[in-house]
């Protein structure tokens, strides 16, 4: 089996990574594109011995299993792109936050009538196998193809089947967590600090407690409140610690933020569903590209672009 | 010790005082006869006669009838009465103090020095034979005198031997607790009253919903934090109430509360 990336950034790097140490797939079995070679990724790419190219479309002609791995306005102009070379064969696995598979296959269905298109939202820790990843199946996707990705991502973490619609709330709570956790841990590491630790040793310290909470909790039967209960001496220093959480909203402001952050995925669906980005989404080499192919197309007079009817001059 | 033969005797005969011995009386502990309470005036005293126990306005009375001797009256009043009693004080004697703030030291010393002496801390509801009740004991108090205390009190809730610091701690999560509680069941009702429910009805639906959840609490032995997840459904109308709670910052608020009046608790017993 090969597998393709389209786009070359942090997401393909980390699944890629992850595929090889995993050793579920060798890095020559690996393709991945992108116009940019300037990006610190693509060089890490090329290091693990995956095949690079600037070519979306060899990626697609190379590949039984395709990831779209690129931001999610750039959705519409990839499909574009690649449509003409998907076969019945391939799997086109999107990894966009806030693409709906019907919108995929919407755009598919001109070139292909039955793409087979998988929706996933998966984590960076999927770069040290501790990934948290789920994954939604298409009209034209069959059971044995959805089990394909499963084995594929499930060694690189843990993966499970739902229904779409509740892809935008584990975009809020696993999607972004890692970097809830980053942020905690850097603070963590400041009061270690301010206490006395060095930074180095902090930081070690925290990420270990966290790691170490997280392996308990699932390995454990019990609910959290019980294991944090577990924790806390009476009158001790953890349950000090623990009222100022408490009375700093700590656990609010968890909830708000994963909240904020599937609302927000539904904004830019809906935006996308639209069909109206705003221009600042679009990273400037795909800009210059779009300035290239449609002369006619003032990019500095229009506010919104309409990507569902540019159209590219080359095929 | 036989219940049947066990004399007891309560000085001062106040709301405290009349809810235990409810809980005492209703649970075939001791018979009415055996129990004499003293009050200075006979307003209280009523309603313990209807209860078909003895009453009188003498203190001194009480502690030469009985053998276990419950101490109610309000703190202020306690030293001039202990003085009274004092001479009356044997060794065979149970003293059990329900009086807030003073402690099993002030106790002793105002006391002969070889009486068993206890202190309890319990709340409002053995009224209603659901109370919440510690205690401690003194040097010259035994397992005996404990096992007694336990086997007696537990007609009125929940009761517990414990170390003596934590009676203050006792007062802040359940003896002011209970007020906390009151509070809480308002707040219920008048949510309910906004969206537009009667008042009455509000009322009765939040007491009974305080009730049933706290029955199921103690009658599966689950932490509580796995009782709320079970009530939550995906997205459902819970998980929302509760993200209100927490923006509120509910559980720091209510923690901040035991420790006021824990703290209260110590100060107003070192006066």
């Amino acid at each position: 089996m090969s597998v393709g990336f389209i786009g070359a950034g942090q997401l393909a790097f980390a699944l890629a990574r992850g595929f090889t140490a995993a050793g579920v797939l060798a890095a020559h079995k690996i393709t991945a594109s992108s116009p940019d070679t300037d990006l610190p990724t693509v060089s890490g790419l090329r290091k693990m011995g995956v095949n690079f190219t600037v070519s979306n479309k060899d990626t697609v002609k190379s590949s039984d299993v395709l990831f779209l791995a690129v931001k999610p306005p750039i959705i519409p102009f990839i499909l574009e792109e690649v449509g003409p070379d998907i076969e019945a064969r391939h799997i086109v696995v999107s990894c966009a936050a806030g693409v709906t598979i019907s919108s995929i296959e919407k755009k598919l269905s001109t070139f292909c009538p039955t793409p087979k298109v998988i929706r996933c939202m998966t984590n960076t820790p999927v770069i040290v196998r501790e990934g948290a990843t789920v994954y939604a199946t298409g009209t034209h996707a069959d059971v044995e193809d959805g089990k394909l990705l499963e084995q594929l991502m499930a060694s690189v973490g843990f993966c499970t089947e739902v229904e779409e619609d509740l892809i935008d709330a584990v975009t809020g709570l696993s999607g972004s967590g890692p970097a809830y956790a980053f942020t905690a841990l850097d603070a963590l590491a400041d009061g270690g600090v301010k206490m006395g630790l060095p930074r180095r040793l902090a930081v070690r310290l925290g990420a270990q407690a966290l790691l170490g909470a997280a392996k308990m909790l699932l390995e454990s039967e019990q609910h959290p409140g019980q294991l944090k209960d577990n924790v806390c001496s009476p009158g001790g220093a953890t349950i000090h610690a623990l009222h100022f959480l408490e009375s700093g909203g700590f656990r609010s402001l968890l909830i708000n933020a994963v909240e904020a952050s599937c609302i927000r995925t539904r904004e830019l669906q809906h935006l996308a569903d639209q069909e109206k980005i705003p221009l600042a989404a679009i990273k400037k080499t795909l800009l210059d590209k779009v300035k290239l192919e449609s002369p006619s197309l003032s990019v500095a007079s229009a506010s919104k672009v309409s990507l569902f009817t540019s159209k590219s001059k080359k095929n | 010790m036989e219940a049947a033969e066990l004399w007891v005797g309560f000085v001062g005969a106040g709301r405290m005082a009349g809810g235990l011995v409810r809980g005492l009386l209703q649970a075939g502990k001791v018979p009415a006869s055996n129990v004499l309470a003293s009050a200075p005036s006979d307003k209280n005293l009523d309603a313990w006669r209807e209860l078909g126990c003895r009453t009188t306005h003498c203190n001194l009375e009480v502690v030469h009838r009985s053998t276990l001797v419950f101490l109610a009256t309000k703190p202020h009043v306690l030293p001039g009465v202990l003085e009274e009693i004092r001479p009356a004080v044997g060794s065979h004697h149970i003293v059990v103090s329900l009086v807030a703030g003073v402690t099993i030291q002030t106790l002793q010393r105002l006391l002969p020095p070889s009486t068993k002496v206890l202190r309890i801390m319990p709340n409002l509801p053995c009224v209603v034979q659901a109370g919440a009740m510690v205690f401690s004991r003194g040097s010259n108090a035994g397992d005996a005198e404990s096992a007694l205390l336990q086997n007696l009190l537990s007609s009125c809730g929940l009761c517990e031997e414990v170390p003596e610091s934590y009676i203050d701690i006792h007062t802040g999560l359940s003896g002011s607790g209970v007020a906390y509680v009151y509070l809480f069941a308002e707040a219920l009702a008048e949510g309910a009253v906004k969206m537009g429910m009667p008042g009455a009805l509000a009322s009765r639906i939040a007491a009974q919903t305080l009730l049933g959840a706290a029955k199921m609490l103690l009658e599966t032995g689950e932490h509580p934090a796995k009782l709320r997840g079970d009530v939550c459904t995906p997205g459902g109308t819970t998980i929302y109430a509760l993200h209100q709670l927490e923006k509120g910052a509910l559980r720091a608020t209510v923690m901040d509360a035991v420790e006021a009046a824990t703290n209260r608790a110590c100060d107003m017993a070192k006066d």
